[in-house]
């Protein structure tokens, strides 16, 4: 779970380390093709994409498994002739199989460079090349330098060699590293193009892409009014950036709908290691130590805790807080095929590993009624069960809805004496127009329900049901019971109305305050049970 | 042992690993679409008379060593060998077992050096040294002991290394080919589809992605592609020395995307039953690389939009489902795109308000013969749902039953849509007894009805099933 995240904290460490030259760089110069930077981006858009595997509920930041279409505009200079066009500063997430390139003439190939720098590389690249090691007397602080070759660093040990001898890397217990005096290897993925162009050109070109480690929820706020009959809803855009790379001042949306992801095959990519120094066994008539770590990224991760934190309690201090809120913008929605695209009106900052919200709606006075409910298998024992509550209205105009309701998390607050309280705390999926919304509360300890099996007949094709339900209420309450009956099986009398809803019997039921509600029925199997077929 | 025998032979294979004389060398790649490849290396080699060893470092590091072939003039091969003893500190240790070292003890405060002969007892657990007439545990105290190897034995090497070892009849430099298959190079297709609602026509970019994780870069190459995947027998013995380097099979679309078989033939060039795509310009394929090379570029092509909704059983949902959005193109030559398709994922766009493309969605697709149709789902419906509910369900008879289904299809959107409802699962001998709309059976398993629904409206479709089973 946290094993992608710490590839964008390796990542973005990465970056900060000193500017690598470029790999293909001597390939370049052997063709005598320039090697062009792209400026940086003018004009950046983000479409977040939510994890397509997630049909409801909130994000988790620490597990970010949607994705983006950044589209980025860059000016580009090219010379005559064949040149490598680089792009710096994509993000760690990128697809490279999804880039497209705009407004650039005669593209010969796009390619993106998986092998990144790092200590493990550092040592790969240099096998048999001279370096110099470096020994550091760790009482007295004195460094001495020794020319040698590094001949192997295969499964994870070092061995080199120097005037003296052969000897292992880090075996010897002494403050021992090599020093290096280039690489090659470039710190980010970098997207690179290879184009000829017929004549010098300046072009805008833009740089469209899909990137991983993003994703966006709607958070829906809904506050019940005291006498349970009206809601308020509000909700957020909450959208996250998990990369090392930020986008800012960009123009941000968002896109609600499934879309259809394959899994697909991984693009290869070496984000590097530490260098593990083994060596021979170094059992002791003492003790038996670890494996040495030269270097590693792992202390990064307390640093992401940090951000995952603030970001959840800030979240719920902006969602307890939303109801008394001044919103200044909304984002605003457009269809885009079959999807629901949802665009922020003003330019806004998408930084590295930020969660951001945006307000999605604000509807007043939705009519909403409450319904307590349970389900009937016929199994359930001599025992009383909680019954479950659920707020229902419809997504139309006439209930201060009828827009499209994506999905998302919906936390109820009540009203009490001027102050808050949660209700609870619930998961959203997609809602079209029109459709039945219905909100759940939990389970109700004042409603409670038993079923009985009164009586059974020899075959078991004949069941008696009673079924009481008490109301501990205040106020009478609207109740429902749905059964979930074998295959063929049918009720064949009941002493109460009987509907169906969805293809199952349902009883609606209204219980006055402080009243237990008796109903019975009675079932008929389709199959025998243990008869001889 | 021959190791020792042919010694002049390792200085001199080495020299030429080394140097690999870069402007003479050619490198010829053929990439097959399920991670295989056949490398072809010709170069000049140095060759001395009589028997020799030839080492070849700059192959790939998963190469099959059973596949290799080495051919030159006026040379036989006597034996092939693939050596993966590794050289580390734990191997160097090992093979010093009954010999001297030498051991420097470091006083830690002054950094002052003893040197001493040891020679090494074993090396199980921990380093047991015998230094004169001491038996020693190497480190046991703790304090910095420097070890010093001599010299690295013959046979262990940092990669694992191809050597062949040849008879040869004359002195002197020649040609040779060196040829082998290996996996971790594959390639696949990546489609760029951009749709006009306006005048539902497509535009379709193909790229050639082909990524690199054997291990090796190939320098200079020329490459050639081939759509198809040849079958391999057993895994062969390659070396995985590569992280990520796992054999994959090709991964197939995850609902059937042909609607029509192609029939056409087209230009592009044959190799048996397999399309060839050869990249026009000598390239480098650099280790852990992804490269991308244009191949399609197609523009206003007719496409329809549809909506498509599967039922995998006589069952109820829960809550409605949303209705698939369905593209389907031809890729014939007068009105589609008029190539043969490499498998690979098509990504749909389409433009917002503000004409800017967004991403809606992907689809795989199999190897396409020229002349198929094809249909993509590339995501739900937000808008178009349908809602499958089991009406009734009677017991007729011992093997009998009789299903009563219900689809309720709404429609929140401004425009008239015809949503194709698919009824699955239906075993045994089943029938529909009775339907509010002419279906069609497609097997013996699906029925399909193309439902249209209204403007911001509802259908309903009901239907009967007869089944004994």
């Amino acid at each position: 779970m946290r094993g992608r995240h710490w590839l964008w904290m390796v990542l973005a460490a990465l970056r900060s380390l000193a500017a690598a030259a470029d790999d293909v760089a001597a390939d370049d110069a052997a063709a005598g093709r320039p090697s062009i930077v792209a400026g940086s981006p003018s004009d950046v858009s983000v479409t977040v994409y939510r994890a397509p595997h997630r049909n409801s509920g909130s994000i988790d930041l620490g597990q970010l498994g949607g994705f983006a279409l950044v589209s980025e505009t860059r000016t580009v200079r090219l010379p005559v002739g064949e040149s490598r066009l680089r792009f710096e500063g994509v993000a760690d997430g990128i697809e490279p199989a999804s880039a497209i390139i705009a407004g650039l003439p005669g593209i010969l190939e796009k390619n993106r460079e998986g092998q990144l720098l790092s200590p493990s590389a550092l040592i790969a690249a240099a096998v048999g090349k001279p370096v110099v090691l470096v020994r550091t007397n760790a009482k007295t602080g004195k460094a001495v330098r020794l020319s040698g070759t590094i001949l192997s660093d295969a499964e994870g040990g070092v061995a080199f060699k120097t005037a003296q001898g052969v000897e292992g890397l880090r075996c010897s217990g002494l403050a021992e590293s090599f020093e290096f005096t280039s690489t090659e290897l470039s710190a980010l993925p970098t997207l690179s193009v290879m184009v000829r162009a017929a004549q010098a050109t300046t072009a805008t070109v833009t740089l469209s892409y899909l990137a991983r480690g993003f994703d966006w929820a709607a958070d829906y706020v809904a506050t019940l009014s005291s006498d349970g009959k009206a809601l308020e809803l509000g909700a957020w855009v909450t959208l996250a950036n998990g990369n090392g790379v930020g986008f800012p001042s960009a123009r941000a949306q968002v896109v609600a709908g499934r879309v259809n992801r394959e899994s697909g095959a991984a693009e290869p990519i070496d984000i590097g290691g530490p260098i593990l120094a083994q060596c021979w066994p170094r059992g002791s008539t003492s003790d038996t130590p670890e494996p040495v770590y030269l270097a590693g990224a792992s202390p990064l991760e307390g640093g992401l805790m940090d951000v995952v934190v603030t970001a959840r309690r800030q979240m719920m201090a902006l969602a307890a807080a939303a109801p008394m809120q001044e919103v200044a913008q909304q984002v605003v929605q457009e269809e885009l095929g079959d999807l629901k695209l949802y665009r922020v009106p003003d330019r806004t900052t998408v930084a590295a590993l930020q969660s951001k919200q945006v307000r999605l709606m604000d509807r007043q006075a939705i009519p909403v009624h409450s319904v307590y409910a349970a389900d009937i298998t016929g199994n359930e024992g001599d025992r009383f069960f909680p019954a479950m509550r659920v707020l229902r209205t419809q997504n139309d105009a006439a209930h201060h809805l009828g827009l499209p309701l994506p999905s998302g998390s919906v936390i109820v607050f009540t009203d009490r004496g001027g102050v808050s309280l949660l209700l609870h705390e619930s998961a959203m999926r997609d809602l079209a127009v029109d459709e039945e919304v219905e909100i759940d509360l939990g389970e109700s300890a004042d409603v409670q329900v038993k079923a009985l099996k009164e009586k059974d007949s020899v075959d078991s094709t004949h069941a008696q049901m009673r079924v009481e339900v008490s109301n501990a209420r205040a106020a009478a309450i609207q109740f429902e019971l749905r059964l979930s009956l074998n295959q063929g099986a049918r009720v064949v009398r009941a002493d109460h109305e009987m509907a169906l809803k969805n293809g199952r019997p349902i009883f609606k039921l209204n219980i006055p305050a402080g009243q237990i509600a008796t109903l019975s029925y009675q079932v008929e199997e389709a199959f025998r049970r243990s008869a001889p077929r | 042992m021959h190791a020792r025998l042919f010694s002049i032979g390792v200085i001199l294979g080495a020299i030429l690993s080394s140097a690999a004389l870069p402007a003479e060398r050619s490198l010829s790649v053929t990439i097959y679409a399920n991670d295989l490849a056949l490398i072809q290396d010709r170069r000049q080699i140095e060759v001395g008379t009589g028997r020799q060893r030839i080492e070849f470092q700059d192959v790939s590091a998963q190469i099959r060593p059973e596949t290799v072939s080495l051919t030159a003039p006026d040379i036989s091969i006597v034996e092939q060998n693939f050596d993966y003893d590794l050289l580390t500190p734990a191997k160097l240790m090992e093979k010093a077992v009954g010999q001297d070292i030498t051991i420097v003890r470091v006083n830690p405060a002054s950094g002052a050096e003893t040197r001493e002969q040891a020679r090494v007892l074993a090396t199980n657990g921990g380093v047991v040294l015998k230094i004169g007439q001491r038996i020693e545990v190497l480190r046991d105290d703790g304090l910095p002991v420097r070890v010093i190897f001599d010299k690295v034995p013959d046979n262990l090497r940092a990669r694992p290394t191809l050597s062949v070892t040849v008879d040869s009849s004359r002195a002197g430099a020649r040609p040779a080919t060196l040829s082998y298959l290996t996996p971790g190079l594959g390639w696949r297709a990546d489609y760029v589809a951009l749709f006009n609602e306006a005048d539902a026509k497509i535009d379709v970019q193909g790229w050639v992605t082909l990524t690199n994780s054997s291990g090796t870069s190939y320098d200079n190459a020329q490459t050639l592609l081939v759509a198809g995947s040849p079958t391999q027998a057993g895994g062969g013995m390659g070396f995985g020395a590569v992280p990520g380097g796992v054999r994959r099979p090709m991964p197939r679309p995850q609902r059937p995307t042909l609607q029509e078989a192609g029939t056409e033939s087209g230009s592009r060039e044959q190799l048996g039953d397999f399309y060839l795509y050869p990249i026009a310009e000598r390239t480098s394929i650099a280790n852990l690389q992804t490269k991308q090379v244009s191949f399609l570029d197609v523009h206003g092509v007719p496409a329809e939009h549809g909506y498509e909704f599967y039922n995998g059983w006589l069952g109820t949902a829960d809550a409605p489902q949303s209705a698939k959005t369905v593209y389907s193109f031809s890729t014939s030559a007068h009105a589609g795109l008029g190539d043969q398709l490499p498998a690979g994922v098509l990504r749909f766009y389409l433009r917002d308000k503000r004409g800017d493309p967004q991403f809606i969605g992907e689809s795989r697709i199999d190897h396409t013969p020229m002349g198929s149709t094809l249909a993509l789902a590339t995501g739900d419906a937000f808008d178009v749902k349908v809602h499958a509910v089991v009406d009734k369900r009677t017991r007729r008879g011992e093997f009998e039953w009789q299903t009563d289904m219900r689809y309720d299809l709404t429609n929140a959107s401004p425009k008239l849509v015809v949503v194709k409802v698919l009824q699955s699962g239906l075993w045994g001998d089943s029938r529909v007894s009775a339907e509010s709309q002419k279906s069609v059976r497609r097997s013996a398993e699906t029925v399909e009805w193309p439902v249209t629904v209204p403007a911001n409206g509802k259908a309903s479709l009901t239907a009967t099933f007869v089944t004994r089973n």
